[in-house]
């Protein structure tokens, strides 16, 4: 038997309306959802009457807004759950990674608790689809696959997951080809990569690497390349020849990506559209460390690139900070680009559900629609653009049909 | 007397190293006893003879904070939600707006200023300086709102206020409202951007001095203006601020030319500002390049932060929470170790931290005021980075705030 409920008074975004003074506020109205097997299957307006029958559930008036989805996380590296623990400064890459390799095998142990903390957090904050890369490293082996998959495994039906066989301490070395297969072979859901140029000294050969074992496991790829200016931007070009001759348009993303906000804006705009077309996605933490050059969120985004937020694997050996709301980065990303008023601040919120947002660019409602999923994340307020402006901390998380 | 007793707060002791380097914060447990509004005994166990007493529970004890540039006189907290109007006339836009807005808002400022201290003083500020606009449709109504909203909290907060010619001293004609303003309870004299506001440096200046003169108080400017024109103003007002002996006692606010120049330039306006005792607030922007805040601190330039707005006509954003403040100031500056995060409560304490440089433990002592808070976190530089939540609040001696919600929870990690 299918299971049936009403949401009632349900607050969601129907448009928007210009004042005489130049602003734009958004209209809202209360409604009465009908969840059926965790789908939305009907909708009444709020002066309607609920048919009796069936269970309400009332939501008080709080806007709905579509689940979060954290697009690049390491649910292995988190430090949560140990002892207070800050970052030990190193000189370069290599010496931070030398000294991830010692922590490793001492931290694989506790991947599984670790990993858990951090999907609860992320989880609460409204975050209902997790992606993480997870380290395939000569050192630890499989370990951390293993830890993560039985972590996410305790969330089935309430957190969806791409879990990426990550080389960080490189692809092409020692027995890391095979690791990185066995990986796949092991329940990672997705290839990665990192620094063709900077780590494995082999820009083509890493990539092409990469994508053999894509096709083999028919899998999509994220890469991280932190490969900065001009070499960082050939590798993004190489990487979009090679996604074209394999037909993967749509199925890779490049995280990160420094180096796009590097070179001059005339050719920002050449490669904006040569990854629009082959539709590669761009995954970015939004840093703010002082002299770190982002890629061109705005720009890319105004040419049709796919672009994503995530928090990182916040809190580990790399860095100490990160709260585990993927909200603040969109927060953090309109205050750095100066986005105050109300429809480019509702706007930022796409780069946080996936590109869900419940109003289009013309301010007419296009989301929830029937048969979507009944997952929301609520809030007390008024519209997202206060959400993303204001990033309230009382929030209901709700996975089809059920507060989680 | 008056007196309050914190049985077993964590008070950070020294560092712990590990092949030379500083790897941990070392912290003891301590009953701290007060007494009119005073620290009086810091003992490891003080006999508790009927003093009302808090049980810290092993929760840190720390220096409150000051916040040092906001203004709760002019704000949308605590109204409904209101995004900002895009700008269509420059920096006029909003001066523009506020000529109709701030009348507009008259009848809720003092109801809303309140809830801004209060909110505040939750986030664990014992001292707020606020602007406070001087302007030709405001006169001095937002002096007398501010003083008002702020007699109320007189138990749990010291305070200062800029009287804030924000439309311009010259460009709006204020110069009586302003000297009008100081009599009224003005605490310092404020000002905009000489040149891109009243378009005459000397004069805008000259005039801003010679009323701080008058009233015997000091100054704090807010400078926008970017690199060569900002750097031209400080060098002017470092000037006049040594021929009028105000040393130690005018503030640049934002001062973002600092974060223009570089090498051999930054050096000398630094060692100007130093010399002359002129210390910065900074909020730490995200979106202009922000000022290099430890370099100005260790070549004698205190440097203290603010949120400058919570929610209003200028942005969205603010949020009163001064531990996620010294956390961005530390992901910006990339102080991710142990030392380097536990130096930073300095930029939001008036420079008050429990160490100092060399790990020795300086506060709390004897006598100091005991303006205090207490976290959730094993030490400060944890506070920082994770952003542990404040549990209470001690102003001048007096529970000003206990978070319930948080003392609810287990210390989590």
């Amino acid at each position: 038997m299918s299971k049936v409920k009403w949401l009632s008074n349900v607050k969601l975004e129907t448009g928007e309306r210009l004042l005489a003074n130049g602003t734009v506020e958004t209209e809202t109205a209360l409604f009465h959802l009908k969840i059926e097997d965790g789908k939305i299957v009907d909708q009444l307006t709020a002066n309607e009457v609920i048919p009796a029958g069936h269970e309400v559930m009332d939501m008080h008036g709080k806007l709905a807004l579509p689940t979060f989805k954290e697009m690049h996380n390491h649910l292995d590296k988190t430090y949560m759950t140990l002892d207070w623990k800050a970052c030990t400064p190193v000189a370069n890459l290599k010496e931070r990674l030398d000294f991830e390799a010692k922590e490793l095998s001492i931290l694989a142990d506790s991947a599984e608790q670790r990993a858990t903390k951090m999907i609860e957090t992320l989880l609460q904050y409204g975050s209902t689809h997790i992606r993480t890369h997870v380290n395939i490293d000569p050192y630890i082996g499989l370990k951390n696959l293993e830890g993560v998959i039985a972590a996410l495994d305790s969330f089935k039906g309430k957190v969806t997951a791409d879990i990426i066989a990550f080389p960080q301490h490189g692809l092409l070395r020692e027995s890391v080809p095979q690791l990185m297969r066995e990986a796949m072979r092991s329940g990672a859901t997705m290839v990665g990569g990192l620094d063709p140029a900077g780590i494995d000294n082999a820009i083509e050969k890493s990539l092409y690497e990469v994508m053999d074992i894509a096709t083999e496991f028919n899998a999509d790829v994220d890469i991280h390349l932190h490969d900065g200016g001009f070499v960082g931007y050939y590798t993004a070009d190489k990487w979009i020849d090679i996604v074209e001759e394999a037909k993967y348009q749509g199925r890779t993303a490049l995280s990160h990506s420094f180096c796009l906000g590097d070179i001059p804006v005339p050719q920002q705009i050449v490669v904006a559209n040569r990854l629009a077309e082959a539709d590669v996605a761009i995954m970015s933490t939004v840093p703010i460390t002082i002299n770190r050059v982002i890629p061109p969120i705005d720009l890319l985004d105004a040419h049709g690139v796919k672009v994503h937020f995530g928090c990182d694997g916040f809190y580990d050996s790399w860095s100490p900070y990160g709260t585990g709301d993927v909200l603040e980065k969109a927060t953090r990303f309109s205050e750095l680009t100066r986005k105050i008023d109300e429809k480019s601040l509702r706007n930022a919120l796409k780069w946080v559900t996936g590109g869900v947002l419940a109003l289009n660019e013309e301010g007419q409602k296009v989301w929830p629609e029937i048969k979507d999923d009944a997952s929301f994340v609520f809030f007390d307020a008024a519209s997202s653009a206060e959400v993303v402006a204001r990033k309230p901390k009382n929030r209901l998380v709700m996975v089809k049909g059920e507060l989680v | 007397m008056k007196s309050l007793l914190i049985k077993n707060a964590r008070l950070e002791t020294g560092f712990a190293y590990e092949n030379g380097r500083i790897v941990q914060t070392n912290t003891e447990l301590f009953d701290v006893l007060i007494q009119d509004g005073k620290i009086a005994e810091i003992e490891q166990n003080i006999q508790d003879t009927g003093y009302e007493t808090i049980d810290a529970n092993g929760k840190l004890l720390m220096p409150s904070f000051r916040e040092m540039h906001i203004h709760v006189d002019k704000t949308y907290f605590s109204g409904p939600w209101k995004a900002c109007k895009p700008i269509t006339n420059g920096i006029l836009t909003r001066i523009e707006e506020e000529q109709e807005l701030l009348p507009a808002q008259l009848p809720s400022a003092l109801n809303r200023a309140e809830n801004m201290i209060e909110w505040l003083i939750s986030q664990g500020h014992t001292h707020i300086r606020s602007h406070c606009n001087v302007d030709p449709q405001i006169g001095t109504k937002h002096i007398e709102i501010t003083k008002e909203a702020f007699k109320k909290f007189e138990d749990q907060v010291t305070y200062d206020i800029v009287a804030f010619p924000q439309h311009g001293l010259l460009r709006s004609k204020v110069e009586p409202l302003m000297r009008e303003a100081m009599k009224m309870g003005g605490t310092l004299v404020g000002g905009v951007d000489p040149a891109t506001i009243d378009r005459d440096i000397d004069r805008s200046l000259n005039l801003t001095m010679d009323i701080a003169v008058e009233s015997g108080h000091g100054i704090d400017i807010h400078i926008h203006d970017p690199n060569s024109l900002g750097a031209f103003q400080f060098y002017k007002l470092a000037e006049l601020t040594k021929q009028a002996k105000k040393q130690g006692q005018v503030t640049i606010s934002h001062a973002i030319a600092l974060g223009d120049l570089h090498g051999k330039e930054l050096e000398e306006l630094v060692s100007v500002l130093a010399e002359t005792t002129i210390d910065v607030t900074s909020t730490v922007p995200t979106n202009r390049p922000t000022i290099p805040i430890p370099y100005l601190y260790e070549n004698g330039v205190t440097v203290s932060v603010g949120h400058d707005s919570l929610t209003d006509h200028w942005s969205p954003f603010g949020t009163g929470d001064t531990v996620a403040k010294l956390s961005t100031l530390a992901e910006r500056f990339k102080f991710i170790d142990e030392y380097s995060l536990n130096r930073c409560w300095k930029y939001a304490s008036g420079g008050i931290t429990p160490l100092n440089d060399a790990g020795s433990r300086v506060w709390p002592q004897k006598g100091d005021a005991a303006n205090v808070l207490l976290l959730d976190a094993v030490c400060s530089a944890q506070a920082v980075a994770r952003r542990r939540p404040i549990t209470h609040v001690i102003s001048k001696g007096n529970i000003a705030y206990s978070n319930e919600e948080a003392l609810a929870k287990e210390i989590t990690k």
